[in-house]
């Protein structure tokens, strides 16, 4: 019994010690941007400062926040809209030329980002995309387009078709029954795909280096260019505020939709 | 329904027109154009006539850049709007801006850049202008230098940032130093340097030195070898003389404080550049090379008592660096005339004065850095001096064999002050490469 | 879009019809448009464009000037740079992998019991996994700096680093900071991966094992590791896949210094095209370069590991 208890003991040690590894970074970020230090904005005693030195710092939080979230909303919009209407005609749908379409969006994992950017860099000027948050919001939805034509194709196929049949009956079009039968059945996917989506255009900063200027930079591209001064010393109270801001929309849609999240997982993996 | 049949036929037009601007796209490039033509004729003092103008510089002085702009909006009917640049991220834009002719009216940039850019004709030739400016002679001629291409002018000094020698002087009575006599040799400078060290004081190191940022190590040490009589870069740079028996010294006696205990201080060989100015600020080095505009706010802020001078040869002499932005027109720019009225309104005294020596700033023009500073700190004088024995190196290539993260110049420094000194002339080799392609 | 390893084997769709009918094709592809948009400007025909500028000479500043087949690839091999972020590449890719699947392969099993404890333990580690390479990277920037991180002191009483020293300006510190990043924000991501595929195995075939008498460490060998082999590919892939393409962490923490010593391949792209060489040419070149070697590297991987059908119908 004493036995048991002692493993129970190392058990439950060891399984803390490895959840505060994770968090204390995190934990940490958030102290040190409200904690005093010298050659920041929050010299003295705890406070707000570095926050209030980020909301003014260069074209100001509120532009680079905006820039973040029109980016991450046509960069989600647009991947949920081309990824569910193509997972369900790949379902739904026999037609010539659909698995070739099929393979062909999957095969965007198989090029690099990096490998597109360079080319990107050009190309958007010839569709007048350049320095454009629209044209990173499609570049971002592009590289999410296989895992959500993939998880809404397994979600429409688990769906039977007598929903569909029945709709159909009704006298609804392929369209109205899409919308109205379809669409409202996957809804749990669709939450997993936008996510997945929100947080990596959210979180991204390669493609918006590559293109786009600093007054058009999101929040992440604007905290990486704060940080490149020279000759000067960083600030890193306004670093780590930064990275807090950063955080805060990211984590808490993470944690709330935790069940969305693994469920829709789950679902679009494991099921046959 | 509606609303997405209609992105849907957007998104198909887009491709489309995609398409077909791809066709365009492989046959539309049309090379570089060293020195375009003026898109109109521009003289005298431009045109004033309430345009509005872009204007692109970088980070680091964003300060003066600001003074600039806001003098000018506000005596003037143009009106300039400034965008600042990430310093790592300058070539970048500008690059993918001149890609698709998006260049501003009024292009900034680190003057050691500008050579480069004007070679790949990111600026109009303003020969004609230039010459005919009233205050030609009175300009420091280092950042007009930059942007002159076979004889074609194209760019006039806009910020002007120069390297000076600065020691604390608190630590130097602690060491039983001469706290009003700085180093005059580079045998002083050690023997300061090595003076501090010997404190033993915690933290305190005689020098400093920012071994991973080449753009930094050109602007400490190059000083130095200029004042020795020798010659970095060959005249039309694209040959390297960094093994020279006065840079060996120079790097002889940064490798002599790094063995010495406390010599150089803590994080020298790994300093990136991104906090390089701190130890001195903080009060922890004695005496190094560093940027007047990062000196002039410590005078009053700073707990210890600063000295200047400016940064010496191996035996006397002294020069300085003379960075900073020089600015150009760009050759997208429809707005010439009103671009070059910016341009020469900044050349002129008044505007000097205004601008610069108003806020302790180092002036482009020699007169107002003679007579403008009568109010201003001493030792602001004694910086300005040393502009006219200041140079600034030129050469297309300069920024990939200096300045880039990893560069020639900065292994060699890595390698003459930390590592095998016997591989210092393989590293300038590598350099003269660069510079030659 | 991890997950497609695991579904080999799918159902055949109930209501398919024996032959494509005229309709069917017309739905088909006005529901795949949006889809097919961006597929063509965004992908198809950035490639294109890619392989075509790697054969020409088009700079930075300039523009297109030439086209000029080989003399970007000959550049590219005749850089000392190229090899030694090759080198470097790889090593990471290794230390990472190896590190990262043992760990989250063991986390896996720690946490898979649906316990209210284990929930949060699953919480705490995916939490990471929120943020994003860029801000966990300024995160670990601050962390690491001897100016407001924690470590340099812990370090400095552990004897391992002298307190004024940075973690990030020696080759093996920034190489292992990175590493240490990497394992933090990544590892909460691939226990998840690992966790679905362990729930996915059915419960009556470790109840048969229990009945045979067979042990814990039996039953992983034979039962679990064979089981999870195609989310063990996946994750693997994954990992040198990301590793080999490594880029934000890097640029945000050491811009391949000191030294050029963490130089990754990518970086090298970015740094052709913006910094050193200015040269879109090269860079496009260079991205062709890496693009052939990871379809050849996913290629060969999903071939050894057994998982040679791709999805296809």
């Amino acid at each position: 019994m004493a036995n048991l208890l002692t493993k129970r003991v190392v058990y439950y040690l060891l399984t803390a010690l490895i959840a505060i590894t994770f968090i204390l970074p995190l934990a940490w970020a958030v102290v040190n941007s409200i904690a005093p230090n010298s050659a920041t904005s929050q010299s003295d005693g705890y406070g707000l400062g570095n926050y209030g030195a980020l909301a003014v710092y260069g074209e100001g939080l509120t532009t680079y926040l905006s820039n973040s979230v029109i980016l991450t909303f046509v960069a989600v919009a647009a991947c949920l809209i081309a990824a569910t209407m193509a997972g369900y005609a790949i379902a739904r749908f026999t037609f010539a030329g659909k698995g070739l379409m099929f393979v062909l969006v999957l095969s965007i994992l198989m090029v690099p980002y990096a490998a597109l950017l360079i080319p990107l860099v050009v190309w958007m000027s010839e569709l007048g995309l350049d320095n454009t948050l629209v044209g990173v919001g499609f570049v971002l939805a592009l590289f999410q387009l296989p895992f959500g034509t993939f998880v809404m194709r397994n979600a429409f196929e688990s769906i039977p078709s007598e929903l569909e049949e029945a709709a159909k009956l009704d006298g609804c079009g392929t369209f109205a029954t899409f919308m109205r039968v379809m669409v409202p059945s996957v809804k749990a996917p669709m939450v997993t795909v936008g996510l997945f989506v929100f947080l990596n255009a959210w979180n991204d900063f390669m493609v918006p280096l590559y293109l786009l200027g600093p007054q058009n930079a999101p929040l992440p591209l604007a905290m990486v260019n704060m940080r490149q001064q020279v000759m000067g010393v960083i600030d890193y109270g306004l670093t780590t505020a930064g990275v807090v801001v950063l955080a805060i929309p990211a984590v808490i849609l993470f944690l709330a939709l935790q069940k969305y999240y693994i469920k829709g997982l789950i679902s679009g993996a494991v099921k046959g | 329904m509606t609303r997405s049949t209609r992105l849907r036929t957007g998104v198909a037009a887009l491709a489309a027109a995609g398409v077909f601007a791809l066709t365009a796209c492989s046959d539309g490039g049309d090379g570089t154009d060293p020195g375009g033509e003026p898109a109109e004729e521009v003289s005298g003092e431009g045109i004033d006539d309430g345009t509005t103008l872009t204007m692109w510089t970088r980070a680091p002085l964003e300060r003066q850049a600001v003074n600039a702009v806001e003098a000018y909006n506000s005596s003037h009917e143009n009106q300039v709007e400034l965008e600042i640049l990430p310093n790592d991220d300058v070539e970048g834009r500008v690059g993918a801006a001149a890609q698709t002719d998006a260049l501003p009216d009024l292009l900034a940039g680190d003057v050691v850049r500008i050579p480069y850019w004007t070679s790949q004709g990111i600026f109009q030739d303003l020969s004609e202008q230039i010459q005919g400016l009233d205050t030609l002679d009175d300009l420091q001629v280092g950042h007009i230098d930059a942007g002159t291409i076979d004889g074609a002018q194209h760019t006039l000094p806009f910020v002007t940032d120069i390297s000076v020698m600065v020691w604390n002087k608190d630590l130097y009575e602690q060491a039983g130093l001469d706290p009003e006599a700085g180093p005059t040799t580079i045998a002083e400078f050690t023997e300061h340097a090595e003076a501090v060290a010997g404190l033993g004081t915690d933290g305190v190191a005689g020098s400093y030195l920012s071994g991973q940022s080449g753009g930094a190590l050109v602007f400490t040490l190059l000083p130095s070898i200029w004042a020795s009589g020798d010659e970095p870069l060959s005249e039309d740079g694209t040959s390297a003389n960094l093994d020279s028996g006065s840079a060996l010294d120079v790097y002889e006696a940064y490798r002599g404080l790094a063995e010495t205990e406390n010599g150089l201080g803590a994080g020298s060989q790994q300093e990136t550049g991104a906090t390089w100015t701190a130890p001195f600020q903080e009060g922890n080095v004695g005496v190094m090379p560093y940027p007047y505009t990062a000196v002039t706010g410590l005078f009053e802020t700073a707990d210890f008592e600063i000295g200047v001078g400016p940064i010496p040869g191996v035996d006397g002499g002294e020069s300085t660096f003379l960075g900073g932005d020089a600015i150009g027109i760009s050759s997208d720019s429809e707005n010439a005339p009103q671009a070059w009225n910016f341009m020469q309104w900044l050349m002129s005294e008044d505007a000097q004065q205004e601008v610069f020596a108003d806020n302790n700033d180092t002036a482009a023009n020699l007169a107002v850095l003679e007579s403008g500073y009568e109010g201003a700190d001493p030792r602001t004088a004694i910086a300005n001096a040393t502009v006219e024995h200041g140079r600034t190196p030129v050469a297309v290539h300069f920024n990939e064999a200096f300045n880039a993260a990893g560069s020639p110049w900065q292994l060699l420094i890595q390698d003459a002050v930390w590592g095998d000194a016997s591989t210092i002339s393989s590293h300038n080799e590598a350099i003269n490469t660069i510079l030659a392609q | 879009m991890a997950v497609m390893a695991d579904t080999d084997e799918r159902q055949v769709v109930p209501h398919r019809r024996s032959r494509w009918s005229r309709t069917d094709t017309l739905r088909g592809w006005a529901f795949l448009a949006p889809a097919l948009a961006l597929v063509v400007v965004f992908f198809i025909v950035p490639v294109g464009l890619v392989v075509y500028m790697s054969a020409t000479d088009w700079t930075l500043f300039g523009g297109f000037t030439a086209m000029n087949f080989p003399q970007n690839f000959v550049d590219i091999a005749s850089d000392p740079m190229f090899a030694k972020s090759l080198e470097f590449t790889l090593k990471y890719t290794v230390l990472t992998t190896v590190i990262l699947m043992p760990l989250a392969f063991f986390l896996a099993l720690l946490v898979q019991e649906a316990r209210q404890w284990n929930k949060f333990l699953r919480t705490a580690i995916l939490l990471p996994s929120a943020l994003g390479i860029a801000s966990s990277s300024l995160l670990f920037y601050a962390l690491y700096s001897p100016q407001v991180g924690p470590l340099n002191p812990i370090l400095d009483s552990l004897g391992l680093m002298d307190a004024q020293q940075t973690i990030l300006g020696t080759a093996d510190g920034a190489l292992w900071a990175t590493v240490v990043l990497v394992v933090w924000r990544f590892t909460g991501y691939f226990m998840l991966l690992t966790l679905i595929g362990v729930q996915a195995i059915p419960g009556d075939i470790y109840e048969a094992a229990n009945l045979d008498g067979a042990g814990r460490l039996r039953k992983l060998r034979s039962i679990t590791l064979p089981m999870l082999k195609p989310t063990i590919a996946m994750t693997m892939i994954l990992s040198v896949t990301g590793s080999l393409l490594a880029f934000d962490q890097f640029f945000i923490l050491t811009k391949g210094g000191p030294n050029n010593e963490t130089l990754t391949t990518v970086l090298l792209i970015y740094k052709y095209a913006f910094e050193t060489k200015k040269d879109l040419g090269m860079a496009a070149a260079l991205s062709v370069v890496v693009l052939l070697a990871l379809v050849i590297i996913n290629v060969l991987q999903l071939r050894a590991l057994g998982v040679g059908r791709s999805e296809e119908k």
